[in-house]
């Protein structure tokens, strides 16, 4: 019987090994093709911003002071979010955004590495002393989302959250000096 | 066991099975066959699982950057 050859065998299994690294090979290049896909034209790419602060001046003047914290509509209508992370609570505990706009968010921490993620959305990142960070999303559905610290950064750890509040776009409406804040509920 | 008895291991004939070369070759004509099926079949599930999260859970999450 020719076909159970030892020869025919090793040159099978090379076959099927063969077949196997080319369907491998074809799995990684598709999933790499849906990943460049998405990041051109669905703007999904991993938070990349590198950016300088110091942490032991950051409340006092410049865009983390106390009142320029917030949400800020400016006068070409981009929306910023800015944010302190700081042993345990987030400032402002509560942050209003536009609903299916581009929103920039940038968090700084004067303290210890906190960490943070927006439910039900990509949002999630790490905000670590001396760096800003920032994140560029867009909120598609209105309602109350938690945004926890999801970085254990001491004993308040569990109690450090915030909600950020996606508001429709008729609703949202900045005031005179373009700051959004919260609606009472 | 006598400490001094020789283990059985040291013996081919007690733990290697007698086998032919046809008979080596019949079963490998199958064995790799059902290799390739499970693997490819275990593969596909996490393949399919990696695109249901993908498709399904992270790209409805709206864009990030």
């Amino acid at each position: 019987m020719s076909d159970t050859h030892p020869e025919i065998h090793e040159r099978r299994i090379l076959w099927t090994e063969l077949l196997w690294a080319f369907g491998v090979g074809i799995f990684i290049a598709a999933s790499l093709s849906m990943i460049l896909f998405t990041a051109l034209t669905r703007d999904v790419n991993p938070p990349s911003n590198v950016e300088r602060i110091d942490p032991k001046t950051l409340h006092l003047s410049g865009e983390f002071a106390e009142q320029n914290l917030g949400t800020t509509v400016g006068s070409d209508g981009s929306v910023t979010v800015r944010a302190i992370a700081t042993q345990f609570m987030f400032v402002p505990h509560c942050i209003a955004v536009p609903q299916g706009r581009r929103v920039t968010l940038r968090f700084a921490s004067p303290d210890v590495i906190h960490g943070l993620l927006i439910t039900g959305t990509n949002v999630n990142t790490m905000v670590v002393p001396g760096y800003v960070a920032q994140v560029h999303t867009e909120f598609r559905r209105t309602g109350d989302l938690l945004m926890p610290c999801h970085e254990f950064c001491g004993l308040g750890h569990s109690e450090m959250w915030a909600t950020v509040q996606v508001i429709s776009q008729s609703d949202f409406k900045p005031d005179a000096d373009g700051r959004a804040v919260c609606a009472q509920r | 066991m006598p400490v001094d008895q020789p283990s059985a291991a040291s013996d081919n004939l007690e733990v290697a099975d007698e086998v032919t070369e046809p008979a080596l070759a019949e079963v490998m004509r199958v064995v790799p066959l059902g290799a390739a099926v499970l693997a490819g079949s275990t593969v596909a599930l996490l393949v399919l699982g990696y695109l249901a999260v993908y498709l399904l859970v992270f790209l409805p999450r709206g864009p990030v950057g």
